[in-house]
């Protein structure tokens, strides 16, 4: 499988908190774009951040670490993540998802 | 359901208090509360291992109402400021200002101590590499 050059970010900013059907969020996101044969997904925990609520969420303050932000990032072509897009759409109920152009240097190794 | 689970971690925190510092004290003497010293020793070696390895750069993810059980829930409840204050007060209502003095600085630098040594024990294991 490969990614054309001219490809696209998806970044999916979340809560660990956040659940779809009784598995982590982040989690069942990434299990569905590999069930979508996208070409891969990185999840990242941040330390420190705030959404919409304007609530802050640090791992600094113990009381305030029970929600650390959750970044799902993942590049494909533009058709195959515009595709997912309206699988995302009834997964996410609150969180930030955006796109970005992404020039795609390499993909893995040479062989296949 | 959150707080469920820090009253279940506290209540099983509190009774590991009541049980271990008890047993200390019964051991070591009650001329010096190392009961209260003891849990709150233990409590920050816990709390300093378990914050290190499920933080953001830590090895295991774990869910956050587990975090939350075991270092809000059991280690608050294991571990006592409160004891320690009073403690301290009655030292010093005794006269006994050199072993108030003590507890003060041992409290202090051990708990300290504690809660870095859990921290690199976490961190080693973090860094752990095919585990």
């Amino acid at each position: 499988m490969q990614i054309p050059r001219e490809a696209v970010l998806l970044r999916i900013f979340i809560g660990e908190r956040d659940r779809h059907h009784g598995r982590p969020l982040y989690e069942a996101i990434v299990l569905k774009a590999r069930e979508a044969g996208l070409a891969g997904a990185t999840v990242l925990r941040g330390v420190l951040g705030y959404g919409r609520s304007s609530r802050i969420h640090t791992a600094k303050i113990l009381r305030l670490s029970d929600d650390l932000p959750m970044v799902v990032e993942i590049v494909d072509s533009d058709a195959r993540i515009r595709a997912f897009l309206p699988e995302l759409d009834g997964m996410i109920d609150s969180g930030l998802v955006t796109l970005e152009r992404a020039e795609v240097l390499r993909y893995g190794t040479d062989e296949s | 359901m959150t707080w469920l689970w820090i009253a279940l971690g506290s209540a099983i925190g509190g009774v590991g208090r009541y049980w271990a510092s008890g047993l200390v004290a019964e051991r070591v003497g009650a001329a010096f509360p190392w009961g209260t010293i003891t849990v709150n020793v233990v409590g920050s070696f816990i709390i300093g291992f378990l914050a290190t390895l499920t933080g953001p750069d830590g090895r295991l993810l774990v869910h956050p109402d587990a975090r939350q059980f075991l270092m809000l829930g059991i280690c608050g409840g294991f571990t006592t400021f409160s004891s320690f204050s009073l403690q301290t007060l009655t030292l010093l209502r005794d006269g006994e200002w050199l072993l108030a003095a003590a507890n003060i600085a041992l409290s202090v630098a051990a708990c300290l101590a504690a809660v870095v040594l859990g921290h690199v024990a976490a961190a080693a294991l973090n860094q752990l590499r095919g585990a």
